[in-house]
Protein backbone atom coordinates (compact mmCIF):
# COMPACT_ATOMS: atom_id res chain seq x y z
CA UNK A 1 0.00 0.00 0.00
CA UNK A 2 2.65 2.48 1.17
CA UNK A 3 4.87 1.52 -1.73
CA UNK A 4 2.05 2.28 -4.10
CA UNK A 5 1.38 5.67 -2.55
CA UNK A 6 5.08 6.56 -2.57
CA UNK A 7 5.29 5.64 -6.23
CA UNK A 8 2.25 7.78 -6.93
CA UNK A 9 3.76 10.70 -5.02
CA UNK A 10 7.05 10.24 -6.86
CA UNK A 11 5.28 10.23 -10.21
CA UNK A 12 3.38 13.35 -9.18
CA UNK A 13 6.65 15.09 -8.35
CA UNK A 14 8.16 13.95 -11.65
CA UNK A 15 5.16 15.28 -13.54
CA UNK A 16 5.42 18.60 -11.70
CA UNK A 17 9.14 18.83 -12.53
CA UNK A 18 8.52 18.07 -16.20
CA UNK A 19 5.92 20.78 -16.30
CA UNK A 20 8.52 23.22 -14.96
CA UNK A 21 7.00 23.44 -11.46
CA UNK A 22 8.91 23.12 -8.14
CA UNK A 23 9.90 19.62 -6.92
CA UNK A 24 8.17 20.20 -3.63
CA UNK A 25 5.41 22.56 -2.73
CA UNK A 26 5.51 25.25 -0.07
CA UNK A 27 3.25 23.25 2.20
CA UNK A 28 5.53 20.27 1.73
CA UNK A 29 8.61 22.21 2.83
CA UNK A 30 6.75 23.60 5.85
CA UNK A 31 5.66 20.10 6.81
CA UNK A 32 9.25 18.94 6.49
CA UNK A 33 10.38 21.78 8.76
CA UNK A 34 7.87 20.84 11.43
CA UNK A 35 8.85 17.19 11.17
CA UNK A 36 12.58 17.88 11.48
CA UNK A 37 12.00 20.22 14.42
CA UNK A 38 9.99 17.47 16.11
CA UNK A 39 12.84 15.09 15.55
CA UNK A 40 15.33 17.53 17.10
CA UNK A 41 13.05 18.23 20.04
CA UNK A 42 12.67 14.50 20.66
CA UNK A 43 16.43 14.02 20.70
CA UNK A 44 16.91 16.91 23.13
CA UNK A 45 14.13 15.67 25.39
CA UNK A 46 15.72 12.24 25.59
CA UNK A 47 18.74 13.63 27.42
CA UNK A 48 16.86 16.17 29.50
CA UNK A 49 14.20 13.62 30.46
CA UNK A 50 16.81 11.13 31.65
CA UNK A 51 18.55 13.79 33.72
CA UNK A 52 15.25 15.09 35.10
CA UNK A 53 14.17 11.61 36.19
CA UNK A 54 17.56 11.13 37.80
CA UNK A 55 17.25 14.36 39.77
CA UNK A 56 13.64 13.58 40.62
CA UNK A 57 14.63 10.17 41.99
CA UNK A 58 17.09 11.90 44.31
CA UNK A 59 14.34 14.27 45.50
CA UNK A 60 16.38 17.30 44.57
CA UNK A 61 13.81 18.94 42.27
CA UNK A 62 10.02 18.97 42.21
CA UNK A 63 7.93 17.16 39.63
CA UNK A 64 6.76 20.49 38.15
CA UNK A 65 10.30 21.65 37.44
CA UNK A 66 11.23 18.26 35.98
CA UNK A 67 8.22 18.46 33.65
CA UNK A 68 8.94 22.03 32.53
CA UNK A 69 12.59 21.25 31.84
CA UNK A 70 11.71 18.11 29.92
CA UNK A 71 9.23 19.76 27.56
CA UNK A 72 11.25 22.95 27.07
CA UNK A 73 12.64 21.83 23.66
CA UNK A 74 9.04 21.43 22.54
CA UNK A 75 8.97 25.23 22.03
CA UNK A 76 11.05 24.81 18.89
CA UNK A 77 8.29 22.70 17.37
CA UNK A 78 5.74 25.38 18.21
CA UNK A 79 7.93 27.98 16.55
CA UNK A 80 8.25 25.94 13.38
CA UNK A 81 4.46 25.83 13.16
CA UNK A 82 4.83 29.50 12.09
CA UNK A 83 6.20 28.24 8.78
CA UNK A 84 2.81 26.69 8.03
CA UNK A 85 1.22 30.15 8.11
CA UNK A 86 4.06 31.95 6.33
CA UNK A 87 4.32 29.70 3.28
CA UNK B 1 29.91 -7.33 38.73
CA UNK B 2 31.90 -8.15 35.65
CA UNK B 3 32.74 -5.60 33.05
CA UNK B 4 30.37 -5.55 30.10
CA UNK B 5 31.95 -4.21 26.98
CA UNK B 6 29.32 -4.95 24.39
CA UNK B 7 26.80 -2.56 25.89
CA UNK B 8 25.34 0.02 23.57
CA UNK B 9 24.84 3.60 24.68
CA UNK B 10 25.80 4.99 28.04
CA UNK B 11 23.26 6.93 30.07
CA UNK B 12 25.45 9.81 31.18
CA UNK B 13 22.54 12.21 31.68
CA UNK B 14 20.76 10.03 34.20
CA UNK B 15 23.82 8.98 36.15
CA UNK B 16 25.39 12.43 36.37
CA UNK B 17 22.08 13.99 37.48
CA UNK B 18 21.83 11.48 40.32
CA UNK B 19 25.48 11.75 41.24
CA UNK B 20 25.42 15.54 41.29
CA UNK B 21 22.45 15.73 43.59
CA UNK B 22 24.06 13.14 45.85
CA UNK B 23 27.18 15.19 45.96
CA UNK B 24 25.19 18.21 46.99
CA UNK B 25 24.02 16.22 50.01
CA UNK B 26 27.50 15.48 51.32
CA UNK B 27 28.49 17.18 54.58
CA UNK B 28 29.70 20.72 54.06
CA UNK B 29 32.06 22.83 56.08
CA UNK B 30 29.35 23.90 58.53
CA UNK B 31 28.40 20.29 59.21
CA UNK B 32 32.00 19.39 59.91
CA UNK B 33 32.33 22.37 62.24
CA UNK B 34 29.29 21.14 64.14
CA UNK B 35 30.58 17.54 64.21
CA UNK B 36 33.95 18.63 65.58
CA UNK B 37 32.25 20.12 68.60
CA UNK B 38 30.17 17.02 69.38
CA UNK B 39 30.93 13.96 71.48
CA UNK B 40 30.80 10.46 69.93
CA UNK B 41 27.19 9.96 71.07
CA UNK B 42 26.08 13.22 69.50
CA UNK B 43 27.90 12.42 66.29
CA UNK B 44 25.97 9.14 66.12
CA UNK B 45 22.69 11.00 66.63
CA UNK B 46 23.63 13.60 64.01
CA UNK B 47 24.31 10.79 61.55
CA UNK B 48 20.99 9.15 62.32
CA UNK B 49 19.30 12.32 61.13
CA UNK B 50 21.30 12.50 57.91
CA UNK B 51 22.14 10.37 54.88
CA UNK B 52 23.35 7.60 57.17
CA UNK B 53 20.01 6.97 58.85
CA UNK B 54 19.40 3.62 57.18
CA UNK B 55 22.85 2.21 57.85
CA UNK B 56 22.83 3.46 61.45
CA UNK B 57 19.46 1.83 62.16
CA UNK B 58 20.44 -1.44 60.50
CA UNK B 59 23.66 -1.76 62.47
CA UNK B 60 22.57 -0.12 65.70
CA UNK B 61 21.74 -3.41 67.42
CA UNK B 62 25.08 -5.01 66.65
CA UNK B 63 27.58 -2.28 67.34
CA UNK B 64 27.83 0.80 69.48
CA UNK B 65 29.89 3.93 69.89
CA UNK B 66 32.58 4.74 67.38
CA UNK B 67 32.47 1.20 65.94
CA UNK B 68 28.87 1.81 64.97
CA UNK B 69 29.81 5.06 63.25
CA UNK B 70 32.61 3.37 61.36
CA UNK B 71 30.48 0.41 60.26
CA UNK B 72 27.68 2.73 59.19
CA UNK B 73 30.08 4.86 57.17
CA UNK B 74 31.44 1.84 55.34
CA UNK B 75 28.05 0.32 54.69
CA UNK B 76 26.65 3.59 53.40
CA UNK B 77 29.69 4.01 51.13
CA UNK B 78 29.27 0.50 49.73
CA UNK B 79 25.54 1.08 49.14
CA UNK B 80 26.17 4.31 47.27
CA UNK B 81 28.78 2.76 45.04
CA UNK B 82 26.62 -0.28 44.33
CA UNK B 83 23.93 2.20 43.31
CA UNK B 84 26.29 3.77 40.81
CA UNK B 85 26.70 0.39 39.13
CA UNK B 86 22.98 -0.18 39.21
CA UNK B 87 22.34 3.13 37.42
CA UNK B 88 25.01 2.93 34.79
CA UNK B 89 24.73 1.25 31.42
CA UNK B 90 27.02 0.51 28.53
CA UNK B 91 30.56 1.84 28.56
CA UNK B 92 29.90 4.01 31.58
CA UNK B 93 29.19 0.85 33.60
CA UNK B 94 32.47 -0.58 32.44
CA UNK B 95 34.43 2.51 33.53
CA UNK B 96 32.80 2.65 36.95
CA UNK B 97 33.25 -1.08 37.55
CA UNK B 98 36.94 -0.84 36.72
CA UNK B 99 37.35 2.14 39.04
CA UNK B 100 35.52 0.53 41.95
CA UNK B 101 37.91 -2.39 41.93
CA UNK B 102 40.13 -0.16 44.04
CA UNK B 103 38.04 -1.42 46.97
CA UNK B 104 39.04 -4.98 46.15
CA UNK B 105 42.64 -3.81 46.26
CA UNK B 106 41.93 -2.03 49.55
CA UNK B 107 40.31 -5.14 51.03
CA UNK B 108 43.18 -7.39 50.01
CA UNK B 109 45.70 -5.03 51.56
CA UNK B 110 43.65 -4.75 54.75
CA UNK B 111 43.41 -8.53 55.11
CA UNK B 112 47.12 -8.99 54.47
CA UNK B 113 48.01 -6.30 57.01
CA UNK B 114 45.67 -7.94 59.50
CA UNK B 115 47.37 -11.30 59.10
CA UNK B 116 50.80 -9.70 59.20
CA UNK B 117 50.05 -7.93 62.48
CA UNK B 118 48.01 -10.81 63.99
CA UNK B 119 44.92 -8.63 64.27
CA UNK B 120 41.53 -9.97 65.35
CA UNK B 121 39.16 -11.02 62.61
CA UNK B 122 36.56 -8.48 63.80
CA UNK B 123 39.06 -5.64 63.67
CA UNK B 124 39.90 -6.51 60.07
CA UNK B 125 36.26 -6.91 59.13
CA UNK B 126 35.49 -3.37 60.34
CA UNK B 127 37.93 -1.92 57.87
CA UNK B 128 36.69 -3.78 54.81
CA UNK B 129 34.64 -1.87 52.27
CA UNK B 130 32.35 -4.17 50.34
CA UNK B 131 31.99 -2.05 47.24
CA UNK B 132 34.25 -3.89 44.85
CA UNK B 133 33.85 -6.85 42.55
CA UNK B 134 34.56 -9.60 45.09
CA UNK B 135 31.56 -11.63 46.19
CA UNK B 136 30.62 -12.05 49.84
CA UNK B 137 31.92 -15.62 49.66
CA UNK B 138 35.33 -14.58 48.47
CA UNK B 139 35.54 -11.95 51.20
CA UNK B 140 34.57 -14.59 53.77
CA UNK B 141 37.32 -16.84 52.48
CA UNK B 142 39.79 -13.96 52.60
CA UNK B 143 38.84 -13.25 56.20
CA UNK B 144 39.17 -16.92 57.05
CA UNK B 145 42.65 -17.19 55.55
CA UNK B 146 45.27 -17.99 58.16
CA UNK B 147 48.39 -16.99 56.28
CA UNK B 148 49.51 -14.69 53.48
CA UNK B 149 49.96 -17.76 51.32
CA UNK B 150 46.33 -18.73 51.85
CA UNK B 151 45.25 -15.21 50.83
CA UNK B 152 47.20 -15.54 47.59
CA UNK B 153 45.57 -18.93 46.98
CA UNK B 154 42.10 -17.43 47.40
CA UNK B 155 42.97 -14.73 44.88
CA UNK B 156 44.61 -17.02 42.33
CA UNK B 157 41.80 -16.71 39.79
CA UNK B 158 41.43 -12.92 40.04
CA UNK B 159 43.36 -10.20 38.26
CA UNK B 160 45.57 -9.85 41.33
CA UNK B 161 46.60 -13.53 41.27
CA UNK B 162 49.64 -13.44 39.01
CA UNK B 163 51.07 -10.24 40.40
CA UNK B 164 50.76 -11.52 43.97
CA UNK B 165 52.29 -14.89 43.14
CA UNK B 166 55.26 -13.10 41.58
CA UNK B 167 55.75 -10.85 44.58
CA UNK B 168 55.45 -13.67 47.12
CA UNK B 169 59.08 -14.73 46.72
CA UNK B 170 60.29 -11.30 47.65
CA UNK B 171 57.95 -11.19 50.62
CA UNK B 172 59.39 -14.44 51.95
CA UNK B 173 62.90 -13.15 51.48
CA UNK B 174 62.49 -9.79 53.21
CA UNK B 175 59.47 -10.47 55.44
CA UNK B 176 57.91 -7.06 54.68
CA UNK B 177 54.52 -6.46 53.08
CA UNK B 178 55.64 -3.66 50.75
CA UNK B 179 56.24 -5.87 47.67
CA UNK B 180 52.81 -7.51 48.00
CA UNK B 181 51.03 -4.19 48.53
CA UNK B 182 52.76 -2.67 45.55
CA UNK B 183 51.83 -5.71 43.46
CA UNK B 184 48.15 -5.20 44.37
CA UNK B 185 48.28 -1.48 43.59
CA UNK B 186 49.99 -2.00 40.29
CA UNK B 187 47.62 -4.78 39.24
CA UNK B 188 44.74 -2.40 39.96
CA UNK B 189 46.13 0.63 38.14
CA UNK B 190 47.32 -1.42 35.18
CA UNK B 191 43.91 -3.00 34.54
CA UNK B 192 42.30 0.44 34.78
CA UNK B 193 43.75 1.61 31.51
CA UNK B 194 44.39 -1.60 29.59
CA UNK B 195 41.88 -3.13 27.24
CA UNK B 196 40.38 0.16 26.09
CA UNK B 197 39.78 0.80 22.39
CA UNK B 198 42.87 1.77 20.38
CA UNK B 199 41.32 4.93 19.04
CA UNK B 200 39.63 6.33 22.09
CA UNK B 201 36.38 8.19 21.67
CA UNK B 202 35.89 11.48 23.47
CA UNK B 203 34.30 9.74 26.46
CA UNK B 204 37.10 7.20 26.74
CA UNK B 205 39.68 9.95 26.43
CA UNK B 206 38.13 11.79 29.38
CA UNK B 207 38.15 8.58 31.43
CA UNK B 208 41.84 8.17 30.64
CA UNK B 209 42.56 11.84 31.44
CA UNK B 210 40.94 11.55 34.84
CA UNK B 211 42.85 8.41 35.75
CA UNK B 212 46.14 9.79 34.51
CA UNK B 213 45.63 12.75 36.80
CA UNK B 214 44.94 10.42 39.70
CA UNK B 215 48.00 8.29 38.97
CA UNK B 216 50.09 11.49 38.76
CA UNK B 217 48.86 12.53 42.19
CA UNK B 218 49.71 9.10 43.63
CA UNK B 219 53.18 9.34 42.15
CA UNK B 220 53.65 12.87 43.48
CA UNK B 221 52.60 11.70 46.93
CA UNK B 222 55.02 8.78 46.87
CA UNK B 223 57.81 10.92 45.49
CA UNK B 224 57.36 13.56 48.19
CA UNK B 225 57.22 10.91 50.90
CA UNK B 226 60.38 9.22 49.69
CA UNK B 227 62.17 12.46 49.15
CA UNK B 228 61.25 13.73 52.62
CA UNK B 229 61.99 10.55 54.49
CA UNK B 230 65.40 10.29 52.89
CA UNK B 231 65.08 6.52 53.14
CA UNK B 232 67.26 4.45 50.93
CA UNK B 233 64.49 2.86 48.90
CA UNK B 234 64.41 2.39 45.19
CA UNK B 235 61.75 4.89 43.94
CA UNK B 236 60.96 2.56 41.04
CA UNK B 237 59.44 0.19 43.56
CA UNK B 238 56.68 2.68 44.27
CA UNK B 239 56.24 3.99 40.76
CA UNK B 240 52.85 3.47 39.12
CA UNK B 241 52.91 3.42 35.35
CA UNK B 242 50.45 5.27 33.14
CA UNK B 243 50.70 8.81 34.48
CA UNK B 244 51.46 11.83 32.36
CA UNK B 245 53.85 13.70 34.59
CA UNK B 246 56.83 11.46 35.19
CA UNK B 247 58.36 8.38 33.73
CA UNK B 248 60.15 5.92 35.94
CA UNK B 249 63.70 7.18 35.52
CA UNK B 250 62.75 10.80 35.86
CA UNK B 251 60.99 10.14 39.12
CA UNK B 252 64.04 8.32 40.43
CA UNK B 253 66.24 11.33 39.67
CA UNK B 254 63.77 13.84 41.13
CA UNK B 255 63.32 12.01 44.43
CA UNK B 256 66.98 12.59 45.20
CA UNK B 257 66.57 16.34 44.74
CA UNK B 258 63.57 17.87 46.53
CA UNK B 259 64.05 21.41 45.18
CA UNK B 260 64.06 20.21 41.62
CA UNK B 261 60.99 18.06 42.28
CA UNK B 262 59.11 21.08 43.67
CA UNK B 263 60.02 23.36 40.78
CA UNK B 264 59.06 20.65 38.34
CA UNK B 265 55.65 20.32 40.01
CA UNK B 266 55.12 24.08 39.96
CA UNK B 267 55.59 24.13 36.21
CA UNK B 268 53.29 21.16 35.58
CA UNK B 269 49.63 21.27 34.53
CA UNK B 270 48.66 20.91 38.16
CA UNK B 271 50.81 23.88 39.24
CA UNK B 272 47.87 26.07 40.30
CA UNK B 273 46.09 23.28 42.13
CA UNK B 274 49.26 22.18 43.86
CA UNK B 275 50.28 25.65 44.95
CA UNK B 276 48.96 25.27 48.49
CA UNK B 277 50.51 21.82 48.86
CA UNK B 278 53.91 23.03 47.70
CA UNK B 279 53.97 26.07 49.97
CA UNK B 280 53.01 23.75 52.80
CA UNK B 281 55.95 21.55 51.86
CA UNK B 282 58.35 24.46 52.11
CA UNK B 283 57.07 25.62 55.47
CA UNK B 284 55.82 22.49 57.22
CA UNK B 285 57.81 20.17 59.36
CA UNK B 286 55.87 16.96 58.83
CA UNK B 287 54.45 15.44 55.71
CA UNK B 288 50.86 15.00 56.84
CA UNK B 289 50.03 18.63 56.03
CA UNK B 290 51.39 18.17 52.55
CA UNK B 291 49.42 14.98 52.02
CA UNK B 292 46.21 16.71 53.03
CA UNK B 293 47.00 19.61 50.73
CA UNK B 294 47.63 17.09 47.93
CA UNK B 295 44.32 15.39 48.61
CA UNK B 296 42.57 18.73 48.54
CA UNK B 297 44.28 19.56 45.26
CA UNK B 298 43.13 16.25 43.75
CA UNK B 299 39.57 16.92 44.89
CA UNK B 300 39.64 20.40 43.43
CA UNK B 301 41.09 19.17 40.16
CA UNK B 302 38.43 16.46 39.94
CA UNK B 303 35.77 19.10 40.56
CA UNK B 304 37.22 21.29 37.79
CA UNK B 305 37.15 18.35 35.39
CA UNK B 306 33.58 17.47 36.29
CA UNK B 307 32.41 21.05 35.75
CA UNK B 308 34.26 21.30 32.48
CA UNK B 309 32.88 18.03 31.10
CA UNK B 310 29.43 17.59 32.67
CA UNK B 311 28.35 14.68 30.49
CA UNK B 312 31.24 12.34 31.06
CA UNK B 313 32.60 9.91 33.58
CA UNK B 314 34.34 12.77 35.44
CA UNK B 315 31.43 13.83 37.69
CA UNK B 316 30.98 10.21 38.76
CA UNK B 317 34.62 9.78 39.74
CA UNK B 318 34.66 13.20 41.39
CA UNK B 319 31.71 12.05 43.49
CA UNK B 320 33.46 8.80 44.40
CA UNK B 321 36.50 10.76 45.56
CA UNK B 322 34.40 13.29 47.50
CA UNK B 323 32.37 10.57 49.20
CA UNK B 324 35.49 8.67 50.23
CA UNK B 325 36.89 11.89 51.63
CA UNK B 326 33.72 12.45 53.65
CA UNK B 327 33.94 8.98 55.14
CA UNK B 328 37.58 9.58 56.07
CA UNK B 329 36.72 12.93 57.62
CA UNK B 330 33.84 11.68 59.74
CA UNK B 331 35.92 8.73 60.88
CA UNK B 332 38.79 11.04 61.78
CA UNK B 333 36.42 13.20 63.83
CA UNK B 334 34.85 10.22 65.62
CA UNK B 335 38.17 8.53 66.36
CA UNK B 336 39.75 11.83 67.34
CA UNK B 337 36.93 12.53 69.78
CA UNK B 338 37.24 9.05 71.22
CA UNK B 339 40.93 9.63 71.80
CA UNK B 340 40.18 12.96 73.47
CA UNK B 341 41.84 15.27 70.95
CA UNK B 342 40.87 18.91 71.05
CA UNK B 343 38.75 20.39 68.23
CA UNK B 344 41.58 22.42 66.67
CA UNK B 345 43.78 19.35 66.24
CA UNK B 346 40.94 17.41 64.66
CA UNK B 347 40.07 20.27 62.33
CA UNK B 348 43.62 20.27 61.06
CA UNK B 349 43.25 16.60 60.13
CA UNK B 350 40.24 17.18 57.90
CA UNK B 351 40.30 17.69 54.17
CA UNK B 352 37.62 20.16 53.19
CA UNK B 353 37.06 21.75 49.83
Amino acid sequence: MIGLELTAAFIDAMVLLQQGGPAITGTGVAALAVGLAGFGAGYAERGIGAAAIGALAEDSISFGIALVLTVLPETIVLLTLVTLFLQ
Amino acid sequence: MSTRTNGSGSNYEYVTARVRSRRAKLFDEDDYRKLIRMGPGEIARFMEESEYEEAMNALGARYSGVDLIEHALHRNLANHFDDLLRFAEGRLYDYIARYLRQFDAWNIKTVMRGIYSDAEREAVETDLIRAGEFSERRIERLLGAESIEAVIDVLADTMFGDALADAYGEYEERAVLVPLENAVDRAFYETLITGLPDEPSRATQLYIDFLEAEIDFRNIENALRLSRSGADVDPAEYYIGGGRLFDEEELGALVANTDELVSRLRESTYGDDLDAALSELESAEGLSGVERALNRALLEYSRTLSNRYPLSVCPVFAYVLAKMREVDNVRAIARGKEAGLDPETIEEELVMV
